[in-house]
Protein backbone atom coordinates (compact mmCIF):
# COMPACT_ATOMS: atom_id res chain seq x y z
CA UNK A 1 0.00 0.00 0.00
CA UNK A 2 1.44 3.30 -0.97
CA UNK A 3 1.68 5.66 1.96
CA UNK A 4 1.80 9.44 2.12
CA UNK A 5 5.28 9.31 3.64
CA UNK A 6 7.55 7.90 6.35
CA UNK A 7 7.44 9.45 9.81
CA UNK A 8 9.78 8.71 12.73
CA UNK A 9 8.78 9.48 16.33
CA UNK A 10 11.57 9.80 18.87
CA UNK A 11 10.09 9.99 22.37
CA UNK A 12 10.68 8.12 25.60
CA UNK A 13 6.97 8.02 26.49
CA UNK A 14 5.61 4.80 24.92
CA UNK A 15 2.00 5.89 25.35
CA UNK A 16 2.54 9.17 23.53
CA UNK A 17 4.34 7.26 20.74
CA UNK A 18 1.40 4.87 20.49
CA UNK A 19 -1.13 7.69 20.24
CA UNK A 20 0.79 9.55 17.53
CA UNK A 21 1.48 6.30 15.69
CA UNK A 22 -2.23 5.41 15.67
CA UNK A 23 -3.26 8.84 14.45
CA UNK A 24 -0.64 8.94 11.69
CA UNK A 25 -1.25 5.37 10.55
CA UNK A 26 -4.96 6.06 10.32
CA UNK A 27 -4.04 8.97 8.03
CA UNK A 28 -1.95 6.66 5.78
CA UNK A 29 1.55 7.46 6.97
CA UNK A 30 4.19 4.83 7.61
CA UNK A 31 5.36 5.20 11.21
CA UNK A 32 8.58 4.15 13.01
CA UNK A 33 9.46 4.91 16.58
CA UNK A 34 12.52 5.11 18.81
CA UNK A 35 12.75 5.63 22.57
CA UNK A 36 16.03 7.55 22.59
CA UNK A 37 18.30 9.69 20.45
CA UNK A 38 20.89 7.15 19.37
CA UNK A 39 18.24 4.55 18.49
CA UNK A 40 16.44 7.31 16.56
CA UNK A 41 19.55 8.25 14.54
CA UNK A 42 20.21 4.60 13.69
CA UNK A 43 16.62 4.16 12.50
CA UNK A 44 16.85 7.40 10.47
CA UNK A 45 19.92 6.15 8.61
CA UNK A 46 18.20 2.85 7.81
CA UNK A 47 14.68 4.00 6.97
CA UNK A 48 15.32 7.53 5.64
CA UNK A 49 12.03 8.99 6.95
CA UNK A 50 10.57 12.17 5.45
CA UNK A 51 9.74 13.70 8.85
CA UNK A 52 10.93 13.27 12.43
CA UNK A 53 8.97 14.15 15.57
CA UNK A 54 11.62 14.78 18.17
CA UNK A 55 11.06 15.07 21.92
CA UNK A 56 13.49 17.60 23.36
CA UNK A 57 13.81 16.20 26.84
CA UNK A 58 14.45 12.51 27.19
CA UNK A 59 17.14 10.98 29.40
CA UNK A 60 19.13 14.22 29.02
CA UNK A 61 17.44 17.62 29.08
CA UNK A 62 18.73 18.49 25.59
CA UNK A 63 18.85 15.07 23.97
CA UNK A 64 16.51 16.26 21.21
CA UNK A 65 18.76 19.24 20.44
CA UNK A 66 21.75 16.92 20.19
CA UNK A 67 19.88 14.69 17.74
CA UNK A 68 18.95 17.64 15.53
CA UNK A 69 22.60 18.77 15.49
CA UNK A 70 23.75 15.28 14.54
CA UNK A 71 21.22 15.36 11.67
CA UNK A 72 22.59 18.66 10.40
CA UNK A 73 26.14 17.29 10.44
CA UNK A 74 25.13 14.21 8.43
CA UNK A 75 24.55 15.00 4.70
CA UNK A 76 22.29 11.97 4.33
CA UNK A 77 19.99 13.19 7.11
CA UNK A 78 20.13 16.92 6.43
CA UNK A 79 17.02 16.98 4.25
CA UNK A 80 14.74 15.24 6.72
CA UNK A 81 12.17 17.60 8.18
CA UNK A 82 12.15 17.96 11.96
CA UNK A 83 9.32 18.90 14.32
CA UNK A 84 10.58 19.41 17.85
CA UNK A 85 8.19 18.67 20.68
CA UNK A 86 8.64 20.45 24.00
CA UNK A 87 6.78 20.66 27.25
CA UNK A 88 6.25 24.09 28.78
CA UNK A 89 8.09 22.99 31.91
CA UNK A 90 11.18 22.44 29.77
CA UNK A 91 11.73 26.17 30.10
CA UNK A 92 13.85 25.40 33.16
CA UNK A 93 16.43 24.19 30.64
CA UNK A 94 15.94 27.13 28.34
CA UNK A 95 19.50 28.23 29.13
CA UNK A 96 20.79 24.98 27.67
CA UNK A 97 19.33 25.81 24.28
CA UNK A 98 22.01 26.80 21.79
CA UNK A 99 20.46 30.14 20.84
CA UNK A 100 23.53 31.26 18.90
CA UNK A 101 23.48 28.26 16.57
CA UNK A 102 21.16 27.34 13.78
CA UNK A 103 18.84 24.54 14.85
CA UNK A 104 17.84 22.04 12.24
CA UNK A 105 14.15 22.31 13.12
CA UNK A 106 11.18 23.15 10.89
CA UNK A 107 8.59 23.63 13.61
CA UNK A 108 8.13 23.50 17.37
CA UNK A 109 5.11 21.91 19.06
CA UNK A 110 4.19 21.98 22.72
CA UNK A 111 2.81 18.97 24.62
CA UNK A 112 0.00 18.12 24.82
CA UNK A 113 -0.14 18.30 21.03
CA UNK A 114 -3.66 18.44 19.58
CA UNK A 115 -3.73 15.58 17.04
CA UNK A 116 -5.61 17.67 14.46
CA UNK A 117 -2.76 20.15 14.49
CA UNK A 118 -0.16 17.38 14.35
CA UNK A 119 -1.83 15.74 11.35
CA UNK A 120 -2.35 19.02 9.54
CA UNK A 121 1.32 19.89 10.05
CA UNK A 122 2.50 16.48 8.88
CA UNK A 123 0.42 16.69 5.73
CA UNK A 124 1.60 20.22 4.99
CA UNK A 125 5.31 19.51 5.54
CA UNK A 126 5.28 16.33 3.47
CA UNK A 127 3.25 17.85 0.60
CA UNK A 128 5.83 20.58 0.12
CA UNK A 129 8.55 18.06 -0.60
CA UNK B 1 45.70 39.73 73.85
CA UNK B 2 42.85 40.98 71.73
CA UNK B 3 43.64 44.70 71.78
CA UNK B 4 47.39 44.30 71.36
CA UNK B 5 47.46 45.43 67.77
CA UNK B 6 45.67 48.77 68.05
CA UNK B 7 47.72 49.58 71.18
CA UNK B 8 50.88 48.72 69.35
CA UNK B 9 49.90 50.88 66.39
CA UNK B 10 49.19 53.67 68.89
CA UNK B 11 52.58 53.26 70.57
CA UNK B 12 54.49 53.48 67.29
CA UNK B 13 52.46 56.51 66.26
CA UNK B 14 53.15 58.20 69.62
CA UNK B 15 56.87 57.47 69.30
CA UNK B 16 56.90 59.46 66.06
CA UNK B 17 55.07 62.24 67.85
CA UNK B 18 57.61 62.12 70.70
CA UNK B 19 60.50 62.45 68.25
CA UNK B 20 58.86 65.47 66.58
CA UNK B 21 58.20 66.97 69.98
CA UNK B 22 61.87 66.51 70.86
CA UNK B 23 62.96 68.48 67.78
CA UNK B 24 60.72 71.28 69.04
CA UNK B 25 62.35 71.01 72.46
CA UNK B 26 65.81 71.24 70.88
CA UNK B 27 64.81 74.34 68.93
CA UNK B 28 63.08 75.81 72.01
CA UNK B 29 66.14 75.23 74.22
CA UNK B 30 68.47 76.80 71.64
CA UNK B 31 66.18 79.82 71.29
CA UNK B 32 65.97 80.19 75.07
CA UNK B 33 69.78 80.05 75.41
CA UNK B 34 70.23 82.62 72.63
CA UNK B 35 67.53 84.96 73.97
CA UNK B 36 68.73 84.76 77.59
CA UNK B 37 72.25 85.41 76.39
CA UNK B 38 71.01 88.41 74.43
CA UNK B 39 69.05 90.02 77.27
CA UNK B 40 71.02 88.78 80.26
CA UNK B 41 74.54 88.18 78.93
CA UNK B 42 76.72 86.03 81.19
CA UNK B 43 73.80 84.53 83.08
CA UNK B 44 74.05 81.12 81.45
CA UNK B 45 76.98 78.78 81.03
CA UNK B 46 76.62 78.46 77.27
CA UNK B 47 79.14 75.70 76.52
CA UNK B 48 77.71 72.79 78.55
CA UNK B 49 74.12 73.83 77.75
CA UNK B 50 74.76 73.89 73.98
CA UNK B 51 76.65 70.59 74.26
CA UNK B 52 73.71 68.98 76.07
CA UNK B 53 71.28 70.34 73.48
CA UNK B 54 73.50 68.97 70.72
CA UNK B 55 73.50 65.62 72.48
CA UNK B 56 69.70 65.67 72.54
CA UNK B 57 69.63 66.49 68.81
CA UNK B 58 72.10 63.69 68.14
CA UNK B 59 70.20 61.00 70.02
CA UNK B 60 66.95 62.19 68.51
CA UNK B 61 68.44 61.69 65.04
CA UNK B 62 69.40 58.17 66.10
CA UNK B 63 65.84 57.59 67.37
CA UNK B 64 64.46 58.75 64.06
CA UNK B 65 66.55 56.16 62.22
CA UNK B 66 65.64 53.46 64.71
CA UNK B 67 61.91 54.28 64.50
CA UNK B 68 62.19 53.86 60.75
CA UNK B 69 63.82 50.46 61.17
CA UNK B 70 61.21 49.42 63.71
CA UNK B 71 58.50 49.83 61.10
CA UNK B 72 60.12 47.19 58.88
CA UNK B 73 60.07 44.61 61.67
CA UNK B 74 57.74 41.88 60.41
CA UNK B 75 56.78 40.07 63.59
CA UNK B 76 54.09 42.07 65.39
CA UNK B 77 55.03 40.66 68.80
CA UNK B 78 58.71 41.55 68.42
CA UNK B 79 57.76 44.99 67.10
CA UNK B 80 55.63 45.62 70.17
CA UNK B 81 58.42 44.55 72.53
CA UNK B 82 61.03 46.65 70.73
CA UNK B 83 58.72 49.68 70.65
CA UNK B 84 58.12 49.42 74.38
CA UNK B 85 61.85 49.22 75.22
CA UNK B 86 62.45 52.07 72.78
CA UNK B 87 59.92 54.24 74.62
CA UNK B 88 61.58 53.46 77.99
CA UNK B 89 65.00 54.43 76.63
CA UNK B 90 63.70 57.70 75.16
CA UNK B 91 61.96 58.77 78.35
CA UNK B 92 64.96 57.87 80.54
CA UNK B 93 67.36 59.75 78.24
CA UNK B 94 65.05 62.77 78.17
CA UNK B 95 64.89 62.85 81.96
CA UNK B 96 68.69 62.69 82.19
CA UNK B 97 69.02 65.42 79.54
CA UNK B 98 66.54 67.66 81.34
CA UNK B 99 68.36 67.15 84.65
CA UNK B 100 71.68 67.95 82.96
CA UNK B 101 70.26 71.15 81.45
CA UNK B 102 68.83 72.15 84.82
CA UNK B 103 72.11 71.44 86.55
CA UNK B 104 74.03 73.74 84.20
CA UNK B 105 71.37 76.44 84.49
CA UNK B 106 71.02 76.96 88.22
CA UNK B 107 69.86 73.53 89.42
CA UNK B 108 67.14 73.81 91.99
CA UNK B 109 66.83 77.58 91.35
CA UNK B 110 65.64 77.05 87.80
CA UNK B 111 61.83 77.39 87.36
CA UNK B 112 62.05 75.17 84.27
CA UNK B 113 62.29 72.22 86.67
CA UNK B 114 58.52 72.16 86.12
CA UNK B 115 59.26 70.63 82.70
CA UNK B 116 59.49 67.28 84.48
CA UNK B 117 55.70 67.40 84.55
CA UNK B 118 55.53 67.26 80.74
CA UNK B 119 57.74 64.20 80.74
CA UNK B 120 55.49 62.49 83.25
CA UNK B 121 52.43 63.20 81.11
CA UNK B 122 54.17 61.79 78.06
CA UNK B 123 55.27 58.70 80.00
CA UNK B 124 51.75 58.13 81.33
CA UNK B 125 50.31 58.33 77.83
CA UNK B 126 52.87 56.03 76.27
CA UNK B 127 53.61 53.47 78.95
CA UNK B 128 51.81 51.19 81.37
CA UNK B 129 50.95 52.70 84.79
CA UNK B 130 53.80 50.74 86.43
CA UNK B 131 56.34 51.99 83.89
CA UNK B 132 54.99 55.54 84.34
CA UNK B 133 55.48 55.39 88.11
CA UNK B 134 59.01 54.09 87.50
CA UNK B 135 59.56 57.11 85.26
CA UNK B 136 58.28 59.36 88.09
CA UNK B 137 60.66 57.61 90.47
CA UNK B 138 63.58 58.14 88.08
CA UNK B 139 62.70 61.81 87.56
CA UNK B 140 62.33 62.42 91.30
CA UNK B 141 65.59 60.64 92.01
CA UNK B 142 67.49 62.58 89.34
CA UNK B 143 66.12 65.86 90.64
CA UNK B 144 66.77 64.95 94.28
CA UNK B 145 70.29 63.64 93.60
CA UNK B 146 71.16 66.78 91.62
CA UNK B 147 69.81 69.05 94.34
CA UNK B 148 71.45 67.10 97.16
CA UNK B 149 74.83 66.79 95.40
CA UNK B 150 74.82 70.54 94.77
CA UNK B 151 73.67 71.18 98.32
CA UNK B 152 76.55 69.03 99.63
CA UNK B 153 78.91 70.74 97.09
CA UNK B 154 79.85 67.34 95.71
CA UNK B 155 79.21 68.81 92.25
CA UNK B 156 79.50 72.46 91.31
CA UNK B 157 76.49 74.76 91.48
CA UNK B 158 75.95 77.26 88.68
CA UNK B 159 74.05 80.19 90.16
CA UNK B 160 71.69 82.20 87.97
CA UNK B 161 73.56 85.30 89.05
CA UNK B 162 71.41 88.33 89.74
CA UNK B 163 68.13 86.42 89.45
CA UNK B 164 68.13 84.21 92.47
CA UNK B 165 69.65 84.41 95.91
CA UNK B 166 73.04 82.66 95.38
CA UNK B 167 72.72 80.77 98.66
CA UNK B 168 69.30 79.34 98.03
CA UNK B 169 70.69 75.93 96.93
CA UNK B 170 72.40 75.63 100.31
CA UNK B 171 69.17 76.35 102.18
CA UNK B 172 68.32 72.89 103.61
CA UNK B 173 64.60 73.46 104.19
CA UNK B 174 64.14 75.00 100.73
CA UNK B 175 65.99 72.12 99.07
CA UNK B 176 63.97 69.56 100.99
CA UNK B 177 60.70 71.36 100.25
CA UNK B 178 61.57 71.61 96.54
CA UNK B 179 62.44 67.92 96.35
CA UNK B 180 59.28 66.92 98.22
CA UNK B 181 57.14 69.25 96.15
CA UNK B 182 58.66 67.79 92.99
CA UNK B 183 58.12 64.20 94.10
CA UNK B 184 54.49 64.78 95.09
CA UNK B 185 53.76 66.73 91.90
CA UNK B 186 55.33 64.11 89.64
CA UNK B 187 53.59 61.13 91.27
CA UNK B 188 50.21 62.89 91.32
CA UNK B 189 50.57 63.84 87.65
CA UNK B 190 51.44 60.26 86.75
CA UNK B 191 48.57 58.94 88.83
CA UNK B 192 46.00 61.27 87.25
CA UNK B 193 47.20 60.96 83.67
CA UNK B 194 47.58 57.19 83.90
CA UNK B 195 44.05 56.70 85.18
CA UNK B 196 42.66 58.92 82.42
CA UNK B 197 44.63 57.19 79.70
CA UNK B 198 43.79 53.73 81.16
CA UNK B 199 40.11 54.58 80.97
CA UNK B 200 40.55 55.80 77.39
CA UNK B 201 42.30 52.55 76.54
CA UNK B 202 39.48 50.51 78.05
CA UNK B 203 36.95 52.50 76.05
CA UNK B 204 38.92 51.95 72.86
CA UNK B 205 39.08 48.25 73.67
CA UNK B 206 35.33 48.12 74.29
CA UNK B 207 34.59 49.96 71.06
CA UNK B 208 36.83 47.55 69.22
CA UNK B 209 35.06 44.61 70.85
CA UNK B 210 31.67 46.00 69.85
CA UNK B 211 32.70 46.58 66.25
CA UNK B 212 34.19 43.09 66.13
CA UNK B 213 31.04 41.48 67.46
CA UNK B 214 29.02 43.50 64.94
CA UNK B 215 31.22 42.20 62.17
CA UNK B 216 30.79 38.65 63.42
CA UNK B 217 27.03 39.11 63.59
CA UNK B 218 26.77 40.53 60.12
CA UNK B 219 28.88 37.65 58.82
CA UNK B 220 26.54 35.24 60.58
CA UNK B 221 23.54 36.94 58.99
CA UNK B 222 25.16 36.75 55.58
CA UNK B 223 25.75 33.03 56.02
CA UNK B 224 22.19 32.52 57.14
CA UNK B 225 20.95 34.47 54.16
CA UNK B 226 23.05 32.39 51.78
CA UNK B 227 21.65 29.23 53.38
CA UNK B 228 18.10 30.50 52.96
CA UNK B 229 18.74 31.40 49.35
CA UNK B 230 20.10 27.90 48.72
CA UNK B 231 17.04 26.43 50.38
CA UNK B 232 14.79 28.62 48.30
CA UNK B 233 16.59 27.60 45.11
CA UNK B 234 16.25 23.94 46.10
CA UNK B 235 12.53 24.42 46.72
CA UNK B 236 12.07 26.11 43.33
CA UNK B 237 13.95 23.28 41.63
CA UNK B 238 11.75 20.82 43.44
CA UNK B 239 8.60 22.64 42.34
CA UNK B 240 9.77 22.66 38.71
CA UNK B 241 10.52 18.95 38.86
CA UNK B 242 7.17 18.17 40.47
CA UNK B 243 5.36 20.19 37.83
CA UNK B 244 7.19 18.34 35.09
CA UNK B 245 6.47 14.96 36.67
CA UNK B 246 2.78 15.84 36.96
CA UNK B 247 2.52 17.35 33.51
CA UNK B 248 3.99 14.45 31.54
CA UNK B 249 1.22 11.92 32.36
CA UNK B 250 -1.52 14.56 32.03
CA UNK B 251 -0.27 15.50 28.55
CA UNK B 252 -0.23 11.86 27.50
CA UNK B 253 -3.72 11.22 28.92
CA UNK B 254 -4.91 14.27 27.00
CA UNK B 255 -3.44 12.89 23.77
CA UNK B 256 -5.06 9.49 24.37
CA UNK B 257 -8.46 11.11 24.84
CA UNK B 258 -7.87 13.38 21.85
CA UNK B 259 -7.17 10.32 19.70
CA UNK B 260 -10.38 8.59 20.76
CA UNK B 261 -12.65 11.65 20.71
CA UNK B 262 -11.22 12.85 17.38
CA UNK B 263 -12.06 9.48 15.81
CA UNK B 264 -8.48 8.85 14.66
CA UNK B 265 -8.49 5.21 15.80
CA UNK B 266 -10.39 2.04 15.02
CA UNK B 267 -12.85 0.83 17.73
CA UNK B 268 -10.54 -1.99 18.95
CA UNK B 269 -7.60 0.42 19.00
CA UNK B 270 -9.73 2.92 20.93
CA UNK B 271 -10.19 0.46 23.81
CA UNK B 272 -6.45 -0.20 23.96
CA UNK B 273 -5.68 3.52 24.04
CA UNK B 274 -8.27 4.14 26.76
CA UNK B 275 -6.68 1.37 28.84
CA UNK B 276 -3.34 3.12 28.49
CA UNK B 277 -4.96 6.38 29.58
CA UNK B 278 -6.45 4.63 32.59
CA UNK B 279 -3.06 3.15 33.49
CA UNK B 280 -1.47 6.60 33.29
CA UNK B 281 -4.24 8.02 35.47
CA UNK B 282 -3.49 5.37 38.10
CA UNK B 283 0.17 6.35 37.97
CA UNK B 284 -0.76 9.97 38.31
CA UNK B 285 -2.83 9.17 41.40
CA UNK B 286 0.14 7.24 42.83
CA UNK B 287 2.36 10.21 42.21
CA UNK B 288 -0.07 12.57 43.91
CA UNK B 289 -0.28 10.19 46.87
CA UNK B 290 3.53 10.03 47.07
CA UNK B 291 3.82 13.79 46.81
CA UNK B 292 1.37 14.18 49.67
CA UNK B 293 3.39 11.71 51.67
CA UNK B 294 6.58 13.59 50.84
CA UNK B 295 4.97 16.81 52.05
CA UNK B 296 4.01 14.92 55.20
CA UNK B 297 7.64 13.85 55.53
CA UNK B 298 8.69 17.47 55.24
CA UNK B 299 6.31 18.33 58.05
CA UNK B 300 7.40 15.35 60.15
CA UNK B 301 10.35 17.33 61.38
CA UNK B 302 7.99 19.87 62.90
CA UNK B 303 5.94 17.14 64.58
CA UNK B 304 8.93 15.06 65.68
CA UNK B 305 9.10 16.70 69.11
CA UNK B 306 5.57 15.82 70.16
CA UNK B 307 5.60 12.25 68.81
CA UNK B 308 4.58 9.53 71.27
CA UNK B 309 6.78 6.46 71.85
CA UNK B 310 5.59 3.60 69.63
CA UNK B 311 6.49 -0.03 69.03
CA UNK B 312 7.99 -0.41 65.54
CA UNK B 313 7.24 -4.14 65.62
CA UNK B 314 3.47 -3.43 65.65
CA UNK B 315 3.81 -1.15 62.63
CA UNK B 316 5.86 -3.78 60.80
CA UNK B 317 3.25 -6.49 61.55
CA UNK B 318 0.50 -4.31 60.07
CA UNK B 319 2.47 -3.60 56.92
CA UNK B 320 3.51 -7.24 56.66
CA UNK B 321 -0.12 -8.35 56.20
CA UNK B 322 -0.54 -6.07 53.16
CA UNK B 323 2.84 -6.98 51.70
CA UNK B 324 2.36 -10.73 52.11
CA UNK B 325 -0.37 -10.68 49.43
CA UNK B 326 1.89 -8.84 46.99
CA UNK B 327 4.80 -11.15 47.71
CA UNK B 328 2.69 -14.29 47.25
CA UNK B 329 1.28 -12.95 43.99
CA UNK B 330 4.84 -12.67 42.74
CA UNK B 331 5.90 -16.01 44.22
CA UNK B 332 8.38 -14.40 46.61
CA UNK B 333 9.35 -15.66 50.04
CA UNK B 334 8.71 -12.88 52.60
CA UNK B 335 10.15 -13.31 56.08
CA UNK B 336 9.77 -10.97 59.05
CA UNK B 337 12.20 -11.30 61.92
CA UNK B 338 11.67 -9.28 65.12
CA UNK B 339 13.97 -9.40 68.14
CA UNK B 340 12.24 -9.85 71.55
CA UNK B 341 11.95 -6.94 74.04
CA UNK B 342 12.32 -4.31 71.36
CA UNK B 343 12.51 -0.80 72.88
CA UNK B 344 10.09 1.93 71.76
CA UNK B 345 10.97 4.79 69.41
CA UNK B 346 9.50 8.30 69.31
CA UNK B 347 7.70 8.68 65.95
CA UNK B 348 4.26 8.94 64.42
CA UNK B 349 2.91 5.51 63.42
CA UNK B 350 1.70 6.68 59.97
CA UNK B 351 5.21 7.89 59.15
CA UNK B 352 6.74 4.60 60.20
CA UNK B 353 4.12 2.76 58.18
CA UNK B 354 5.23 4.77 55.13
CA UNK B 355 8.85 3.79 55.81
CA UNK B 356 8.11 0.04 55.98
CA UNK B 357 5.67 0.16 53.07
CA UNK B 358 8.09 1.93 50.77
CA UNK B 359 11.08 -0.25 51.66
CA UNK B 360 9.11 -3.52 51.43
CA UNK B 361 7.18 -2.68 48.25
CA UNK B 362 10.46 -1.66 46.58
CA UNK B 363 12.06 -4.94 47.65
CA UNK B 364 9.09 -6.90 46.26
CA UNK B 365 8.91 -4.84 43.05
CA UNK B 366 12.60 -5.27 42.19
CA UNK B 367 13.00 -8.95 43.12
CA UNK B 368 12.39 -11.69 40.54
CA UNK B 369 9.86 -14.46 41.33
CA UNK B 370 11.39 -17.13 43.52
CA UNK B 371 13.50 -14.56 45.37
CA UNK B 372 13.58 -13.74 49.05
CA UNK B 373 12.65 -10.54 50.95
CA UNK B 374 13.54 -10.30 54.64
CA UNK B 375 12.50 -7.53 57.05
CA UNK B 376 14.10 -7.51 60.49
CA UNK B 377 14.06 -5.39 63.64
CA UNK B 378 16.81 -5.51 66.27
CA UNK B 379 18.34 -3.02 68.70
CA UNK B 380 21.70 -1.92 70.06
CA UNK B 381 22.47 0.26 73.12
CA UNK B 382 21.25 3.48 71.51
CA UNK B 383 19.16 2.63 68.47
CA UNK B 384 16.43 0.42 67.12
CA UNK B 385 17.69 -1.04 63.84
CA UNK B 386 15.41 -1.89 60.92
CA UNK B 387 16.63 -3.83 57.88
CA UNK B 388 14.98 -4.79 54.58
CA UNK B 389 17.00 -7.19 52.47
CA UNK B 390 16.21 -8.72 49.10
CA UNK B 391 17.75 -10.96 46.47
CA UNK B 392 16.62 -8.58 43.71
CA UNK B 393 18.19 -6.74 40.79
CA UNK B 394 20.43 -4.60 43.02
CA UNK B 395 21.73 -1.07 42.44
CA UNK B 396 24.78 -0.09 40.38
CA UNK B 397 27.61 1.51 42.37
CA UNK B 398 27.28 4.80 40.45
CA UNK B 399 23.56 5.02 41.33
CA UNK B 400 24.04 4.45 45.06
CA UNK B 401 24.83 8.10 46.00
CA UNK B 402 21.67 9.35 44.24
CA UNK B 403 19.25 6.62 45.20
CA UNK B 404 17.56 8.68 47.97
CA UNK B 405 17.07 11.76 45.72
CA UNK B 406 13.54 12.83 44.89
CA UNK B 407 12.36 11.51 41.46
CA UNK B 408 15.63 9.68 40.89
CA UNK B 409 15.12 6.27 39.28
CA UNK B 410 17.94 4.05 38.07
CA UNK B 411 17.95 2.86 34.47
CA UNK B 412 17.86 -0.64 35.91
CA UNK B 413 14.70 0.07 37.88
CA UNK B 414 13.00 1.71 34.88
CA UNK B 415 13.78 -1.36 32.76
CA UNK B 416 12.22 -3.73 35.30
CA UNK B 417 9.26 -1.52 36.14
CA UNK B 418 8.51 1.47 33.88
CA UNK B 419 5.96 2.83 36.34
CA UNK B 420 7.30 4.40 39.48
CA UNK B 421 7.53 7.87 40.89
CA UNK B 422 11.07 7.79 42.26
CA UNK B 423 9.79 9.43 45.44
CA UNK B 424 9.54 6.43 47.81
CA UNK B 425 13.12 6.39 49.07
CA UNK B 426 13.15 10.18 49.41
CA UNK B 427 10.11 9.82 51.70
CA UNK B 428 11.88 7.11 53.73
CA UNK B 429 15.01 9.23 54.16
CA UNK B 430 13.09 12.34 55.19
CA UNK B 431 10.92 10.52 57.69
CA UNK B 432 13.81 8.65 59.31
CA UNK B 433 15.97 11.78 59.52
CA UNK B 434 13.07 13.81 60.95
CA UNK B 435 13.11 11.55 63.98
CA UNK B 436 16.88 11.78 64.44
CA UNK B 437 17.65 8.56 62.61
CA UNK B 438 19.74 7.52 59.61
CA UNK B 439 19.12 5.33 56.60
CA UNK B 440 21.62 3.80 54.19
CA UNK B 441 21.87 1.17 51.50
CA UNK B 442 24.32 -1.55 50.58
CA UNK B 443 23.84 -3.24 47.23
CA UNK B 444 25.44 -5.18 44.47
CA UNK B 445 24.07 -5.23 40.94
CA UNK B 446 22.32 -8.53 40.28
CA UNK B 447 22.81 -9.83 43.84
CA UNK B 448 20.31 -7.81 45.87
CA UNK B 449 20.03 -4.81 48.17
CA UNK B 450 20.05 -4.19 51.90
CA UNK B 451 18.44 -1.05 53.33
CA UNK B 452 19.20 -0.31 56.98
CA UNK B 453 17.72 2.42 59.15
CA UNK B 454 18.33 3.33 62.77
CA UNK B 455 16.08 5.36 65.08
CA UNK B 456 17.03 6.56 68.57
CA UNK B 457 15.37 4.66 71.45
CA UNK B 458 12.67 6.63 73.26
CA UNK B 459 13.82 7.66 76.74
Amino acid sequence: MATKGKVLIIDDDPDFVEVVRTALETDDFEVFSAADGSQGLALMRREKPDLVFLDVMMAHPTEGVDVSEAMREDPTLRDIRVVMITAITDTQYVGDFPTDRYLHVDQFLTKPVPLSELLELTNRLLKKK
Amino acid sequence: MADQFPLQAELIERIDWLISLRWLAVVGTLLTIVLVNFYLPGLLLQGPLLATTAAIALYNACFLLYAHRLRTQESAAIRLRQSTVFAYVQIALDLIALTTLLHFAGGIENPFALFFVFHMIIASILLSPTASFLAALLASSLFAVMALLEYRSLIPHYNLAGLVNPDLYRHGTYVLASILGMIITLFLVVYMTSSISARLRTRTGELLEVSRSHEAKSRELEELNAKLQKLDAARTRFMVTVTHELRAPVATIYSCLDLVLGGYASPEKERQILERAQQRTTELLDLVKDLLELTGARQAEVQAEEAEPIQLADVLHNVEELMRVEAENKDLFLSVDIAPDLPLVRARPEHMKAVWTNLLSNAIKYTEPGGIVVASLTHNPHYVVGVVRDTGIGIAAEDLPRIFEEFYRTANAKAVCPQGTGVGLAIVKRMIESYGGKVWVESELGRGSKFTFILPKAR
